[in-house]
């Protein structure tokens, strides 16, 4: 009896343990077919009752509390009380890192938010995965239609109109920001309209005995130095890749040109601060605001903020990008006067958002791409609005400053459309860091720009031969 | 009562001397640990631990990309096509996996050499008693619990090329100009072994502490008797009674500074200088910038068997601290 007991018992731990195993690898495999939100959706049922939807977006670090504020107090109430039985969930990301990496598990996991905010460099990338939906024309006219949108902004949204899998939810036009005191003091009565004069002026205002310099530059960091370069390159009548998007063209003639004007700033010109060559971004922008820099380029309105906080709050002024290349009267034959890249923020959804939650995303989209809230955008973190609309009658989008910036806009080259761009970028980045390497040790040899770009077109190349 | 406890337990013993034979198997086999209660461990082992290893394994031998990603079991089969690259193909630097790995072996050995020496004389300093023992004790504990990012911000303005604290104590003392650049170029290297000392000296501070609470006074006070000095009492006394700690500090600290990510990543960011261009960062930009997953993975899969050679030593040591 005893031993039968011994073994009932046995067994019943075994059953537990098979059961609790059991459990164990059906939550697991629950979980992994889940599609959509990985927050509990309370029954994704038909007809939009009762769906969770996650909204993930890049966090605004200059002030993330007033961006919860807008979005949990302001957007979100006000969208689910028009759309009873829909749930948002508001998240951000902190780093492009973070933003990549969260991308990249959702895909492959099929399960993660309902709606990412990707820029604008990064929409052909996610296009290459096949893991975004392509909106229809019925989706686009849920969405408010394509003619909603500043038409520069829509050429990102994906490689043609019949692809597109990003809706733009605001701009980011690039301009020139340039000190008005430096200006007056030198004698430079209005913004240099060619890159010779651009140097000139700069020439001008340098002055190293007061760490004072024409201009910055900012080789270490990972994004500006192909921006700035791309630029460059298609004012000389070049481009990185090749029209039909098959031939990386980073070593051209027009590309070794752009980059080694740029680097010349410092070797050749002496218009930028040695220091420069460990500068990101944000230390450009310190310098600027801390008064030591004349003109910055490649500048977005969003620098506002923190520029009226700063010592040059009452001194400085936006206006467009030269686009005449150096040494030059006028565009060479094949240039583009470009100004700025089509630079924003778009939404995506995600290919496992299905059915009921995918027609309620749209609703969201829609709503977050009105009049109204793309006003709220730009009250609450100084985001231009892709919404052509949102600029009639609001006195604040009719500023002298803003206009530059759609003027700017008007003049905005979208970059080539090819899932290599993310790769480019990167590499890019890597030569830049080398030069300002080499130039920091003083082993640079001009010659080398050419040699890097050689050996970063065949990298880029790897990647665009799928 | 007292005979009525014993006798079964005598009985149960008779019972058992008298089985001794055939019914023997039978026993043990009752009286053997239910392993198969180790099943649900098992499993959950095998879901977090095994099967993540073996996709990671399988990642390595295909050419999983931007363009793959989202249907990633069906990404092409390369075999050992990634092996091959992680030591031929440069990043977008040009460092490939084979350099990266002398960056970061010699980061960690360097590292770890340097907090050795700074660990131990600050846990000699706070042994004995005094008065604010405990403020000294705390306040040499501030660069470990300081968050890393914090860490590596600060280092990062602190050796801003010209106008950086650095360069700037540097140049007043005469040792070097004050346009040394410390975030490019080879010093690159050397900024993020300074920094990264700083941060993680008081790890062997705290262990060494911990060992010194263990030695026993009298063998000092049997020394002093003897007229043994400090120094003598040092390498006699207290260096013996730490090395299993400080051995095992040692080894801990090693395979912690080869992992380092947070560090070069916040104080160089991406690309960063070839010269601090350490393994984990190479893999991070393999890996998630140039979308290049199964290239990552291999290099990952050779960053996890460099690992396993100093993790070996460290098992080898737990045991042997078992036995004594």
């Amino acid at each position: 009896m005893a031993k039968l007991k011994a073994i009932s018992k046995r067994k019943i731990l075994a059953l537990a343990g098979i059961s609790l195993s059991g459990t164990l690898v059906v939550a697991g495999c629950g979980s992994a077919a889940t599609s959509g939100s990985s927050a509990p959706a309370k029954g994704n049922s038909a007809g939009g009752k009762n769906i969770t939807i996650t909204v993930y977006v890049g966090r605004y670090n200059a002030d993330p509390k007033a961006q919860e504020n807008l979005f949990k107090n302001t957007l979100i109430p006000e969208f689910e009380k028009a759309n009873p039985g829909v749930h948002i969930k508001f998240s951000a990301w902190s780093t492009a890192a973070e933003e990549n990496t969260s991308i990249q598990t959702s895909l492959a996991t099929k399960q993660g938010p309902d709606i990412f905010e990707l820029g604008s460099t990064l929409i052909p990338t996610a296009y290459a995965t096949n893991g975004f939906h392509v909106f229809s024309q019925q989706d686009w006219n849920t969405l408010g239609g394509q003619k909603k949108f500043f038409p520069a902004q829509m050429t990102m949204s994906g490689p043609s109109p019949d692809k597109y899998i990003a809706v733009p939810e605001y701009m980011q036009p690039f301009g020139m920001v340039y000190n008005k005191k430096m200006f007056a003091a030198a004698g430079i009565k209005t913004p240099p309209k060619t890159w010779t004069e651009f140097v000139d002026d700069a020439k001008k205002m340098t002055n190293p005995s007061k760490d004072q310099w024409g201009t910055v530059i900012d080789p270490s960091d990972s994004f500006d130095p192909w921006k700035i370069g791309w630029g460059f390159t298609k004012q000389l009548g070049g481009d990185f890749i090749s029209k039909d998007l098959k031939t990386a063209t980073l070593d051209s003639k027009e590309s070794i040109n752009g980059l080694k004007f740029w680097f010349d700033w410092l070797t050749k010109y002496h218009i930028v601060s040695p220091n420069d060559l460990t500068y990101k971004a944000v230390d450009a922008d310190k310098a600027f605001e801390n008064g030591h820099v004349g003109m910055e380029i490649m500048r977005a309105p969003t620098m506002v903020p923190a520029l009226s906080k700063s010592v040059v709050k009452n001194d400085y002024a936006f206006a467009p990008m030269p686009t005449i290349p150096y040494g030059m009267t006028t565009l060479p034959a094949g240039g583009v006067p470009t100004q700025t890249i089509v630079s924003g923020q778009y939404f995506c959804i995600p290919n496992y958002v299905t059915g009921a939650r995918y027609q309620a995303v749209l609703k969201f989209l829609k709503f977050l791409t009105d009049v109204k809230q793309q006003q709220e955008f730009f009250k609450t973190y100084g985001y231009m609005p892709a919404n052509l609309d949102a600029y009639q009658n609001d006195p604040e989008l009719n500023t002298d400053l803003i206009k530059a910036f759609i003027d700017a806009e008007k003049n905005a080259s979208p970059t080539p459309f090819t899932g290599a761009w993310g790769n480019l970028e990167v590499v890019y980045g890597g030569v830049a860091s080398k030069i300002a390497n080499e130039i920091a040790t003083n082993s640079y040899k001009e010659a080398d720009i050419a040699n890097l770009l050689k050996a970063a077109n065949a990298q880029v190349q790897s990647s665009l031969q799928q | 009562m007292r005979e009525t406890q014993v006798e079964p337990i005598t009985s149960s013993a008779a019972n058992t001397v008298s089985r001794v034979g055939p019914g023997v198997g039978k026993l043990q086999k009752r009286n053997s640990p239910p392993y198969w209660m180790m099943f649900p461990a098992l499993l959950l082992l095998i879901i977090i631990v095994v099967a993540p290893f073996l996709v990671a394994v399988y990642t390595s031998f295909t050419k999983l990309d931007q363009y793959t990603i989202a249907n990633w079991t069906h990404a092409p089969f390369v075999g050992w096509k990634n092996y091959v690259n992680a030591f031929t193909q440069g990043n977008a630097l040009g460092a490939s996996a084979i350099q990266s790995v002398w960056v970061s072996i010699a980061f960690s050995l360097l590292t770890t050499i340097g907090i050795t020496p700074i660990g131990i004389i600050a846990a000699l300093l706070v042994n004995k008693p005094f008065r604010g023992q405990r403020w000294v004790r705390a306040m040499f504990l501030i660069p470990y619990v300081m968050p890393i990012f914090v860490n590596a911000i600060t280092w990062r303005l602190l050796f801003m090329n010209g106008w950086g604290l650095i360069d700037r104590i540097l140049s007043a003392l005469h040792l070097a100009s004050k346009n040394t650049f410390w975030l490019i170029g080879p010093h690159s290297f050397w900024a993020m072994v300074i920094a990264d000392i700083w941060s993680s000296w008081p790890f062997v501070y705290l262990m060494v502490l911990a060992g010194l609470q263990g030695i026993s006074d009298d063998l000092y006070e049997s020394a002093h008797m003897d007229g043994a000095t400090p120094i003598r009492c040092f390498f006699s006394i207290t260096l013996p009674s730490l090395r299993p700690i400080l051995g095992l500090a040692l080894l801990l600290s090693t395979l912690n500074h080869f992992n380092n990510f947070t560090l070069p990543f916040i104080m160089f960011g991406t690309p960063p200088a070839p010269q601090a261009d350490v393994l984990p960062l190479n893999v991070y930009v393999t890996s998630f910038q140039t979308f290049n997953f199964g290239l990552g993975a291999a290099m990952s899969l050779l960053t996890l068997v460099l690992m396993m050679i100093p993790a070996f030593f460290y098992i080898r040591m737990l045991r042997l601290g078992e036995e004594s």
